[in-house]
């Protein structure tokens, strides 16, 4: 099977080791019999999604959030149809801003999101930063990973992570955490989240395949990912325990 | 009352610190809660130098300190590197007279880039270098422009700014700005056309987001830039190396003197000619910096030799969290002709603050590591794993590197296998549990 993964403004929103998101699900994908293209666009690049199965947004400043969602707002009518056609997306870090119905920076200006969700976003000046040990609805094993942001998201209806034991979520401490819409999942946890949480690495290439009909069982994760996750894991569970 | 208050607990403080080999941030903390402007209230040298950035601080400042008392000035520093408000309050106050009179000629100041506006709130740097923006650190900074943001209410319109000129966004400061100079290092023999790199940072402009392009590149987005939009470019610069030889050690500053250096890394290079920059601007003569600089060898310890069974080491301190510091201690070591083999070791991310977060792994070259005399890489510590997905990335053949969660198995492992030179690249977090189990050299 030949699967079309689209990686967006791959320097442009790069922090946090973002773009190792594509090359792990990349791999896996391909552990899974699939023939795996990755495609790239930088902001302002003509682009059809039309055949793809997959899209990735990674993070970026919140100054290059911003002049990309001013960018990519071409692109949002098309971003809307893909989610409501169920293709699998991620949005990491700053990226889940342009989701929503807007984003206002820490001087005011105000930019349009492409609206797949009724949430806004503002930038402060206060940076939110620390550990993150969640759960989410889709898989059993907790998410985990680190936020690193300076924003306040009001108005998300379906997160991704339900429940936070420790870290801040979208409107504070404690609050649920990212956007969920079908196979689409953003979050503001940074970095190369599906690095770092294996059960999320399946389930996303899990949802890219069944979208294409193919309903084989996943091989299992690198050892080194699943060692990797349960270091962190219990790392972070037992932080939180201590703060407890 | 407040002020005399203040200054006799900060020199207590300090003795009593000192005595039983504490730090230097209390004494600092204690006299700031009695008077919280006691920086205002004293009477400072009137040449006040700070030295900001992401990386090199602690080496430049070193090297400025080593040079103005070479060219006979009264220096003090804050050189156990409490570079935030507290350690410079200690510094200040524990120099000042019991009526807040500093007894130097300069008060020289290390100071951390993201609290430099708390810190120059009450006065303020006649010269302020800052040495570059790069990421570091990302879970207390944010990213470099964050800092870049912070860095902006921390200088003064009096204030001497010294910019890299080869760096696209610390350069930015300078930007409408008279008082600005800038150092810079001309083309080399290494360059490359592009920006090197796991990520490229120097993509866009930091100024309108267009494309920048370059005319050459030192190391990852560090060169001659220009931006395809606004024309941000490299400006001219004021003080220049040029003729760098990294494999002989050697460089020349403005076009007339040849400096040696001890620690053949472009890094250094950069410190030199921060140093040489804030020093020239100080007024002191330029054969005086070059005599201090030529060969100059950091006491800061952070290269670190060692015997580790039959092999010869050298432990490289890079920091946790801070790509640009990895890949140039990579490249040093890429450097090397002899065959050699390399240990990376990240158990604790940070010394000061818990932290699971090892994203910044994946903004480290460890391609940099693609190289014949290279035989074997072992990867160790609590985050062994993280390392070991992340070089699965890298062209490393699978068979020339070697996990080890426990830093004791990894150095057996060593041990046990051949007799090259070892590298160990880690951070101040582990550097010790590995050096506990070495005889030290230096």
């Amino acid at each position: 099977m030949e699967i079309r993964l689209i990686h967006l403004c791959p320097d442009l929103m790069n922090l946090y080791g973002s773009y190792a998101n594509v090359r792990v699900l990349s791999r896996y994908l391909e552990t899974c019999g699939c023939t795996v293209t990755v495609e790239t666009a930088a902001a302002g690049e003509a682009l059809s999604l039309a055949g793809a199965d997959f899209l990735f947004l990674g993070a970026g400043t919140e100054d290059a959030a911003v002049y990309a969602a001013g960018a990519l707002s071409p692109l949002f009518p098309q971003l809307r149809s893909a989610a409501e056609d169920g293709m699998a997306m991620l949005f990491a870090g700053t990226a889940m801003d342009l989701l929503g119905g807007s984003l206002t920076d820490e001087t005011g200006k105000t930019v349009a999101g492409a609206e797949i969700g009724a949430f806004n976003t503002t930038y402060t000046t206060r940076r939110i930063t620390g550990d993150v040990y969640g759960h989410t609805d889709l898989f059993a094993p907790a998410v985990v990973g680190f936020m690193n942001k300076c924003s306040r998201t009001e108005g998300v209806d379906v997160p991704f992570l339900t429940a936070l034991d420790m870290g801040a979520g979208n409107t504070g401490p404690g609050t649920p955490e990212g956007f969920r819409r079908g196979s689409l999942i953003a979050s503001q946890l940074t970095g190369p989240i599906l690095v770092k949480n294996p059960a999320l690495l399946q389930w996303m290439a899990g949802a890219i395949l069944a979208r294409r009909g193919a309903e084989a069982a996943l091989p299992p994760v690198p050892e080194a990912a699943q060692k990797g996750w349960a270091v962190t894991e219990e790392q972070l569970r037992l932080r939180w325990q201590e703060r407890k | 009352m407040r002020k005399f208050l203040a200054i006799v607990a900060c020199k207590l403080g300090r003795l009593v610190g000192r005595a039983v080999g504490k730090g230097s941030s209390l004494p600092g903390k204690v006299a700031l809660k009695i008077c919280p402007d006691i920086l205002s209230r004293v009477k400072l040298p009137q040449h006040i130098i700070a030295v900001t950035g992401s990386n090199g601080k602690t080496s430049t400042v070193e090297m400025i300190a080593a040079v103005l008392r070479a060219d006979g000035r009264r220096v003090i520093y804050n050189q156990e590197g409490s570079n935030q408000i507290e350690g410079v309050t200690t510094l200040i106050l524990t120099h000042a007279d019991l009526r807040g009179r500093v007894g130097a000629d300069v008060l020289l100041i290390e100071s951390d880039e993201r609290y430099a506006a708390h810190t120059f709130r009450y006065f303020h740097p006649t010269v302020f270098v800052i040495t570059n923006l790069y990421r570091d650190q990302l879970t207390r900074n944010g990213h470099p422009r964050w800092v870049y943001k912070a860095l902006l209410g921390a200088i003064h319109d009096d204030t001497t700014l010294i910019l890299n000129g080869d760096d696209p966004l610390s350069s930015c400061f300078g930007r409408g700005r008279e008082k600005v100079r800038y150092f810079g290092l001309g083309p080399c023999d290494f360059d490359t056309a592009e920006p090197t790199g796991a990520y490229h940072d120097g993509k866009y402009c930091p100024v309108c987001y267009a494309p920048m392009t370059y005319d050459y590149v030192h190391f990852n987005h560090i060169g001659a830039f220009r931006c395809t939009g606004c024309g941000h470019h490299k400006p001219a610069t004021d003080y220049t190396a040029t003729a760098l030889d990294l494999k002989e050690g050697r460089m020349t500053l403005d076009g007339k003197t040849e400096i040696h250096l001890a620690f053949s890394s472009i890094y250094h290079v950069y410190n030199i000619l921060a140093a040489y920059a804030a020093c020239r601007t100080a007024g002191v003569a330029a054969d005086t910096v070059a005599r201090t600089v030529d060969r100059y060898v950091l006491k800061n310890g952070r290269m670190q030799t060692f015997r580790l069974g039959r092999h010869h080491g050298t432990l490289l301190t890079s920091k946790h969290e801070n790509s640009i510091a990895y890949d140039t201690n990579l490249r040093y070591i890429r450097q090397s002709a002899a065959p050699c083999s390399v240990m990376v070791i990240v158990d604790a991310v940070s010394r000061k603050y818990f932290t699971s977060e090892t994203s910044w792994l994946w903004d480290i070259d460890f391609d940099l590591l693609c190289a014949p005399q290279i035989q074997h890489v072992y990867l160790a510590g609590r985050y062994c794993n993280d390392l070991s997905q992340r070089f699965s990335f890298t062209a490393l053949d699978p068979a020339r590197w070697s996990v080890h969660p426990d830093i004791a198995g990894a150095a057996e492992a060593v041990k046990a296998s051949g007799e090259e030179e070892v590298y160990v690249v880690t951070c101040f977090s582990d550097r010790e549990k590995l050096l506990a189990l070495t005889e030290k050299e230096g």
